[in-house]
């Protein structure tokens, strides 16, 4: 079977199963008696296992499958969860992971055997099957699916237990009304099918040959989603012999046994308990449940119909909805260009039905713009989840205490910039737990909490995603920095006293100043926070550092909701028109050039209690110099906590604009971060203001 | 027979468009020609390397476009009703615009009308020329295209 048209399929659900185990078996490490989370790590292993094993990655597969018996043992109680088994399940997601990576880069999943781990992962069920033969026997009555028991009591015919709702024993008295004869029928599937729903499928496709299937268990639609164990049943209306009916259904390979007889009247009616009718849907749901016989068996599923239904979604290739952002692009100049010309014509009374079209076709484009804006935009989940797993390897590796808390996961940010997000968060994590938090002894004595506390924090803030990473350690000891940089050379020791907090911390950003007293593995090898800025101001974000010795350091990334089009407001410097993102402005004054005083030879300007200084933007821009006006029309911008006022000419207005590369010629211009192009076809630089402040 | 020979002929020539640059004119290579444009408003882009004009917009395109002459060294454009840009597309840096006075014609060369360039003391401006194509009487310089597109390091 060609199985490489799969191949990104697969790749892309490996990802999201291997995830969900690491998630439940951090969970499971916390209590590990939840019987929900070993549920959901054993059918995560078992679909990865399946999926392996279609795809024909025999290694994988054989590993997911040592996996499973251990978590089936778990789930039939005869071991518990330990630590030396989380660590080893660990281990073998870090295999699966590597065996991902291979499969990504190659289409092959490479030759490690992994050897070791599943010989640890048998030891361990050997171990529990020695010790514990006095737990198997419970076990065997409780009702865990194992397929083995259910093969030892031979094929139940389940047919007869089903519970059917009104609609359903309608639909048999029709049948029977017109004559035709309704069949019960319980399948089984060898256990070691792997696309069960296709061979459900298969068998549905002959049983319809003959006559209507009129009942399912599960339902047909958890049927096809493969929710359900290695058995089903059905009910057929049908004119013809049972027999036939049977030896169809028993050609399609991979079913190991088929039981049917007629049904005479209707079963299990009387017994149906009230409450029945709505739990027995929900039994069904859940794959784990067999078809449900016992009472018992409902309860538990019952609980998990809260879980949502797999949403209904389409995978799209990132690369077409780049496109389509193009041509959005595209369509709001066009509308730009109208726009101007309308305004033009100076609004006369003639053309009123035309400017109010003019209005509507802003609003449905500004409209559009947003739709696709969220069509790209994805959870930062995707990139997060694997920090509590990296915090817990830390901790152990560092030999420190430490918990990972993280908030607003479901912040949604541009794919691109989720993407490539990743890296700065993880360095500046590490950072936190491997420079910020002190060791237990020295927390004791501070009189801290002994386990130390990192936070991710992120949440939206206007047209900005905040995502805060922090650790309640020992602070950025700022002399040691200090000394540092003039130890390094990077400053002189002038220099250093005049220097603020904020820029001796900022130092740490500067490229290979590692602070590590020695080189670990987690961080210090002089590749460090310069990279993390570097990162983020490459997705046109920033970073902002609050420390205090002893008590932590908070790093505070801020990044744009989206890269390609933004809210600017266009001012006049001369006759070139600039574009400021609207982002970043906080205010805009009028100033009189009397107002205009001076701090170390600079001008600056005092606003309602803070200073500001002043950003003259026609020298800044290389534009010829003119005589002050009286009043000088000052634009705010601000970066954090700092502001600064740039001097324009005159105000335009405020305009959503499409931001353009300058290409790849000209360079070696950070003040311009791109250009646009207006309404009339001219163009606009769009200023960088964090570069003025 | 006469296909082979002809074959062999449009292998080894090239078509060039020539231009005239001040007083002398340049041949450039038709491959990498996207595009020739009139004359339109260049946006400045300030703190760019001095040879650059600025950009232009292209049918929605924000296109770079070069003084070719700044980059030779030789004295400002001066523009006319003939003053054209030229659009080079290059592989992997994309669109380029070029400002030349003025466009002649298009030749085709073969390779025995082409000599190498003449290795004088002027050595910084040859660097731009990979040949010499003689075109009846006129003589005309041939542009390494890749050459002017490199980034130097300014004085």
């Amino acid at each position: 079977m060609d199985v490489s048209q799969y191949l990104e399929i697969f790749i892309d659900e490996s990802a999201e199963h291997l995830q969900t185990l690491s998630d439940c078996i951090m969970s499971l490490e916390n209590e590990p008696d939840n019987k929900d989370t070993i549920n959901e790590v054993f059918r995560a292993a078992h679909s990865l296992k399946g999926m392996a094993g279609t795809m024909g990655f025999k290694r994988m597969q054989h590993l997911t499958h040592d996996m499973e018996n251990v978590f089936q043992e778990v789930r039939s109680d005869k071991i518990a969860v330990d630590s030396a088994m989380i660590d080893l399940l660990f281990k073998c997601l870090d295999a699966l992971d590597q065996y991902l990576e291979n499969v990504k880069s190659s289409s092959d999943e490479g030759t490690e055997d992994n050897e070791i781990i599943i010989k640890e992962l048998n030891d361990f069920i050997a171990k529990a099957n020695g010790e514990a033969p006095a737990a198997a026997a419970p076990a065997a009555e409780a009702p865990a699916a194992a397929p083995a028991e259910e093969k030892s009591e031979g094929p139940e015919k389940k047919f007869l237990h089903l519970e059917l709702d009104d609609s359903e024993t309608a639909a048999i008295e029709d049948a029977r009304k017109s004559g035709n004869k309704v069949y019960g029928f319980t399948v089984y599937i060898h256990p070691e099918c792997l696309l069960k729903a296709a061979r459900a499928f298969l068998v549905f496709r002959a049983v319809e040959d003959f006559g209507q299937i009129i009942v399912y268990r599960p339902s047909s639609q958890d049927i096809e989603d493969e929710k359900f164990e290695f058995d089903f049943s059905f009910y057929v209306s049908t004119n013809e012999e049972l027999d036939a009916i049977v030896a169809a259904a028993k050609d399609v390979s991979e079913i190991s046994e088929v039981v049917a007889e007629e049904i005479t009247e209707l079963p299990a009616k009387e017994e149906k308990p009230v409450e029945a009718a709505p739990a027995a849907p929900a039994a069904s749901a859940t794959p784990a449940a067999p078809a449900p016989v016992k009472k018992d068996d409902k309860k538990a599923p019952a609980k998990k119909d809260a879980k949502p239904v797999t949403n209904r979604t389409v995978r799209v290739d990132i690369e077409k909805l780049d496109a389509l952002m193009n041509q959005v692009s595209e369509l709001i100049i066009a509308k730009n260009s109208l726009v101007s010309i309308s305004s033009q014509d100076g609004g006369s009374s003639s053309n009123q039905g035309f400017h109010e079209q003019i209005e509507y076709l802003e609003r449905i484009t500004t409209n559009l713009h947003e739709s696709v804006m969220k069509v790209r935009m994805v959870p930062i989940e995707s990139v997060v989840n694997k920090f509590p797993r990296m915090i817990r390897d830390l901790s152990r590796t560092l030999g420190k205490k430490m918990e990972l808390t993280m908030t607003g996961e479901d912040t949604e940010l541009d794919r691109t910039v989720v993407d490539q997000i990743g890296d700065p968060l993880q360095h500046l994590l590490r950072n936190s737990a491997d420079h910020g938090l002190e060791t237990a002894e020295v927390r004791k004595e501070r009189g801290k909490p002994e386990i130390g506390h990192i936070f991710l924090n992120a949440y939206q803030e206007g047209n900005n995603v905040i995502i805060q990473v922090g650790d309640d350690g020992n602070g950025i000891d700022t002399e040691a920095v200090k000394n540092k940089a003039i130890e390094r050379g990077i400053i002189t020791a002038e220099q250093a006293e005049s220097m603020s907090q904020k820029e001796i911390v900022n130092l740490l950003f500067m490229p290979s100043f590692s602070m590590a007293k020695k080189i670990t593995d987690i961080s210090g090898r002089g590749v460090g926070l310069d990279v993390v800025k570097s990162g983020i101001e490459a997705l046109g974000g920033d970073v902002e550092t609050r420390t205090k010795l002893g008590e932590g350091t908070t790093f505070t990334v801020r990044l744009p909701l989206t890269l390609a089009i933004i809210q600017a407001l266009m001012v006049e410097i001369r006759d070139e028109k600039y574009a400021i993102a609207l982002g970043s402005i906080s205010n805009i004054e009028n100033i009189p050039v009397t107002d205009i005083k001076y701090v170390q030879a600079q001008e600056v300007i005092h606003l309602r209690g803070s200073v500001i200084p002043l950003v003259r933007l026609d020298k800044v821009l290389d534009i010829e110099p003119q005589d002050d006006p009286e009043n000088l029309t000052v634009v705010i911008v601000k970066r954090g906590d700092s502001q600064a006022g740039l001097v324009v000419d005159n105000l335009i207005g405020q305009q959503e604009i499409v931001i353009k590369s300058l290409g790849k010629y000209i360079n070696g211009n950070k003040l311009i971060s791109g250009a646009t192009i207006l309404g009339d076809g001219e163009i606009a630089m769009i200023i960088d203001t964090n570069t003025l402040i | 027979m006469a296909d082979t020979s002809l074959e062999i002929a449009e292998m080894n020539t090239k078509q060039y468009i020539v231009v005239q640059i001040g007083s002398e004119k340049y041949g450039i290579d038709i491959g990498y020609i996207d595009n020739i444009v009139r004359m339109q408003k260049i946006t400045r882009v300030p703190k760019a390397q001095s040879y650059f004009k600025g950009v232009i917009n292209l049918r929605g395109e924000v296109v770079a476009v070069m003084s070719i002459r700044k980059k030779m060294g030789l004295e400002e454009d001066v523009f006319t009703d003939k003053s054209r840009i030229i659009i080079l597309k290059l592989e992997e840096k994309g669109l380029l615009g070029i400002i030349v006075d003025e466009v002649c014609e298009v030749v085709t060369l073969s390779d025995d009308q082409i000599e190498p360039p003449a290795t004088g003391p002027k050595k910084g401006k040859d660097s731009f020329i990979n040949g010499i194509g003689k075109n009846g009487d006129t003589l005309i310089s041939l542009f390494e295209v890749s050459a002017i597109v490199e980034e130097k390091e300014e004085k």
